[in-house]
């Protein structure tokens, strides 16, 4: 399990094409987004590659002025399965 | 709600996501509230990369770092996280870090050609002190040096100052801020009389314009980066000002772009001067009650070697004398920087910088300047410095919410360690110096050392000569960052211990300098890290070090903000901190070994006794007990160090370093700091903190406490005061692009890799991400020599070349006639290709302006 949740800079009068294009990327969800432009996405990649490109294809989309991650949470696999079975 | 434990961490990243971008997103409070303990013990640390210093949240369970987070908590980051922060736990988690000591040896002994070979602690310091002795005894103070580091903990700095100029008697320390933070030291003292800027982050929030002077935020401050444009997107009439030699991705907020020649930022800011002058938009009342005018000496070389003809032809070499002029003498030393002259010289349109101009001209509009590596790494660093705060100075913009000249840090405690502990040749704690024998003395007083242990700058304590273990006098004592390099080369250092840092990888001039001397058969070379770095691999003894969480520690940030935090993790193996390393060593030393003999004559008690009984078990260093470690939550934490040494080692070596800017009968004021516990319980204090208040403004009254009433603004570091208004002129750069090396190169960072790349680059996101260092090049430079985009070429200096791939499309769009290559690379040593020139009054190298040419390889 790998998960991320990033803030998103951009204009606001910008967000629907650049919420279009952030659904693009592999893993990631849009939640919501201020008034002033700043959106709560979450990407979420089990394999670190993808993680890895999908993080800086978040980064490098048209129309996001900044990204910053704000929360990481990486699980040993098997740990994990083993745990969601506990709960 | 039942939910997987999947959707209930998917849940707390939306929390923390929301939290940071101020908005609640329904029901997800609650998912969390039922998902209930997940057996993860969270607790804060300063980040481990830039001067920013991010506070982040570390996740552990099993001993283990598995999750991070920006914290929520911190003033200065407020949840945010940049993707190297967002990737911290893995610089830990390398599969190459080292875990014991090696040291080259043949035949079972110490042979400089031999093979790195596992070895004791024991062995290592050994072998290391005889080294030392010998040095210190055959060639006098100059014959052993450390390198350290702005990534030292503040307690790591202090403990090796001590080591060096109490211990050893050697001024013989400098460390990697040295490259990086000396020449805004340089200015903020001839400007200021004391270190580190005036105004704070805040001012993020309260400019109207900000003006970045060679500073790629967007990339090297992401997370001031984002401040700063929220701030440019919600606050009406914001503007944002960019001036680089290269296009760089902080241009895409950019209302102003500015590209200008290498060099002429020095014409441009003399301009900005003569057009407040001329349009009589200067603030008088500011200038009669605050402000002194000087001129500096001008000629004064590149900081290369003397034999140099640069340095030969240069009237006044190393010179940086002040002399007081008037204010009419001031204006007229700025009056040939007209529009017309600046535009022609700097190669920047007319409208950019008469805009520019007017910016800082408007008596309503507060303007915030940043500048990092840009003006610092600059052969005329100090003077480009100080050209900024003469333009704030003429206006009295500075010192209040949103009007503040800003030197970004490089280094996590660049300022918190290496200039505040005095890391420096120069420098002793708190802004004191080894040229002034007062300070020297009240360092031994405080140290309770005899006077005269410490080597003046001179070698000279009151008037006469100290003297040497070699039985000679000690002659002058100082010896900076490059210069270390040079001696090592000509055989006149013989040890070299550098810690934190890799600078066999970040000098410049690595062919002709650097190698060389690390490789000099007369030369023993201790490196201490975590990896096999560059600077490892060329070393003769690598010791494995503890890093980062995995000790107790602080840094001090690029607004006075000191950070503590707890160990939090063990180290792997046997790898042991900076700081223990430091004092363990200290133990194979005796002051028999370094000590003149006169010296132990007049002060007997200390015959015999080794330097760790002298510096570390004094009464004050080691008189707190071991305690545990506890967080407000009821959690425990180790401390390694304290458990081996016996005492609360952070807590002691905190507490002493506060006898030089706390305590009552102190040289220097405005240094102030609060005792060691208050920084265990808050997100860091900006100094100076009295009575447990912290300073964000400092020389204003109503902001800081130094201020009396009525005394409105007070430049206290000053005897009178006043700031120094320093006129400089533009003079051109050591090596400029010719015929035969048509090119100016820069070198610098990208966002993904910190510095050498020796912690980024072992993130293998991160290292997958930006793999190489790549020429950044202009399109048509790259037709002109017939080089296809990513095509293999050589980029050549005089000293040396390298090869790597072409870019002309990717984030860095340098002008014609420029390249830019990065230098976290270590399977591409740019600095083969730069040049060992260096600022003459700061010593800092500049590694932005060379000559080179770029060929197909």
């Amino acid at each position: 399990m790998n998960i991320c949740g990033i803030l998103v800079h951009t204009q606001p009068k910008k967000f629907d094409a650049v919420r279009e294009r952030l659904l693009s990327v592999q893993g990631v969800e849009v939640h919501g987004m201020s008034e002033e432009g700043r959106v709560v996405v979450t990407l979420e990649e089990d394999n670190e590659d993808k993680m890895a490109e999908s993080l800086h294809e978040v980064q490098r989309l048209e129309g996001v002025i900044s990204a910053s991650m704000i929360y990481h949470h990486k699980e040993d696999e098997n740990e994990a399965i083993s745990q969601e079975k506990v709960q | 709600m039942k939910q997987t434990r999947r959707e209930f961490i998917k849940n707390n990243a939306i929390a923390a996501t929301a939290a940071a971008a101020g908005i609640t997103i329904p029901g997800v409070k609650e998912a969390i509230a039922a998902g209930g303990d997940d057996g993860i013990r969270w607790d804060k640390a300063a980040c481990r990369y830039c001067g920013t210093g991010c506070s982040v949240l570390m996740g552990v369970k099993d001993g283990k770092v598995v999750a991070s987070q920006g914290d929520p908590d911190a003033p200065v980051n407020r949840g945010l996280n940049c993707i190297k922060g967002y990737f911290l736990p893995k610089i830990l988690y390398g599969k190459d870090r080292l875990t014991q000591p090696l040291l080259r040896k043949k035949d079972g002994k110490y042979d400089k050609n031999g093979d790195f070979t596992p070895v004791s602690w024991e062995e290592s310091f050994q072998t290391m002190a005889d080294k030392w002795v010998e040095a210190r005894k055959a060639k006098g103070p100059k014959g052993i040096g450390m390198f350290g580091s702005g990534q030292w903990t503040v307690w790591e700095g202090y403990a090796a100052s001590k080591l060096m100029k109490a211990g050893f008697r050697s001024n013989s320390l400098e460390p990697n801020a040295r490259h990086c933070m000396a020449s805004a030291v340089g200015a903020f003292m001839r400007g200021f009389g004391i270190d580190e800027p005036m105004g704070c982050y805040d001012d993020l929030e309260h400019a109207d314009a900000f003006v970045l002077w060679g500073a790629n935020m967007a990339e090297m401050h992401p997370i001031l980066w984002s401040r700063l444009t929220d701030t440019r997107l919600t606050k009406k009439g914001c503007e944002v000002h960019v001036m680089s030699t290269f296009e760089h991705r902080s241009f895409e907020l950019s209302d102003n772009d500015i590209i200008f020649e290498p060099q002429t930022d020095l014409a441009i800011a003399n301009y900005i001067a003569n057009y407040i002058i001329q349009n009589k938009a200067y603030n008088k009342d500011f200038l009669d009650k605050h402000v002194n005018f000087t001129k500096t000496p001008t000629d004064i070389g590149y900081g290369l070697r003397a034999s140099d003809p640069r340095e030969k032809a240069a009237k006044n070499r190393n010179k940086g004398k002040l002399s007081k002029i008037s204010f009419e003498e001031y204006a007229k030393s700025v009056e040939p920087y007209t529009l017309e002259y600046t535009s022609k010289l700097s190669k920047v349109p007319k409208k950019n910088l008469e805009r520019l101009a007017k910016v800082y001209a408007d008596p309503n509009k507060k303007v915030s300047s940043y500048w990092t590596m840009g003006m610092n790494q600059h052969t005329r660093g100090v003077w480009v410095n100080g050209l900024v705060y003469n333009i704030h100075l003429l206006m009295g913009k500075i010192s209040e919410p949103g009007n503040s000249p800003f030197s970004l840090t490089g280094q996590p405690s660049a300022c918190g360690t290496a200039r505040e502990v005095g890391c420096f040749t120069h420098r002793l704690p708190a802004d004191l110096v080894t040229k002034k024998d007062a300070h020297c003395k009240f360092a031994e007083k405080t140290w309770q050392i005899p006077a005269g242990t410490i080597p003046r700058a001179n070698g000279k304590m009151d008037d006469k000569d100290q003297t040497d273990i070699t039985g000679k006098p000690m002659g002058k004592t100082l010896i900076h960052a490059v210069a270390m390099h040079r001696a090592l080369n000509d055989g006149k250092m013989n040890t070299f211990w550098v810690m934190c840092n890799n600078n066999l990888q970040a000098a410049a001039n690595f062919n002709d300098e650097s190698y060389p001397g690390w490789r000099n058969p007369d030369n023993f070379i201790t490196v201490s890290d975590p990896y096999p770095t560059v600077s490892a691999m060329g070393a003769d003894l690598v010791l494995p070090t503890a890093m980062w969480i995995e000790k107790e520690g602080a840094y001090g940030n690029a607004e006075r903000r000191t950070q503590f935090w707890r160990q939090q993790v063990a180290a792997p193996g046997e790898a042991k901190s900076d700081v223990w390393q430091l004092m363990e060593f200290s133990k194979y030393v005796k002051t028999d070994d370094v000590w003149d003999a006169a010296l132990l004559e007049a002060n007997p008690e200390f015959k015999g006794k080794t330097l760790f009984d002298v510096l570390y078990a004094n009464g004050v260093v080691n008189k707190f007990p071991v305690e545990d470690v506890t967080d407000d939550r009821g959690n425990k934490y180790d401390n390694d160090e304290s458990k081996d040494f016996g005492f609360y080692v952070q807590k002691g070596l905190f507490e002493e370093y506060r006898l030089f800017n706390s305590a009552d009968n102190i040289p220097k004021k405005g240094h102030e700091m609060a005792e060691f516990s208050a920084y265990h319980k808050s997100r860091g204090l900006r100094w100076p903190v009295i009575d447990g208040k912290e300073t964000l403004w400092r020389f204003r009254e109503g902001y800081d406490p130094h201020v009396a009433k009525g005394e409105s603004v007070k430049f206290y570091g000053k005897p009178d005061g006043k700031a120094n208004i320093i006129t400089a002129p533009y003079e051109p750069a050591a090596e400029v692009p010719d015929d035969e090396y048509p090119l100016w190169l820069s070198t610098g960072r990208v966002l993904e890799h910190w510095h050498s790349g020796s912690m980024t680059m072992r993130v293998p996101e991160l290292r997958k991400a930006v793999p190489d260092a790549l020429c950044y090049m202009h399109p048509k430079d790259a037709r002109k020599l017939r080089l296809r985009d990513g095509a293999k070429v050589k980029v050549v200096s005089r000293r040396g070349e390298i090869e790597t791939r072409v870019e002309t499309r990717g984030r860095n769009k340098p002008p014609e006639g420029l390249v830019y290559v990065p230098w976290f690379d270590a399977a591409r040593l740019i600095n083969k290709v730069t040049l060992d020139q260096t600022d003459p009054l700061s010593k800092e190298t500049d590694y932005k302006k060379c000559a080179v040419k770029v060929v197909k390889a």
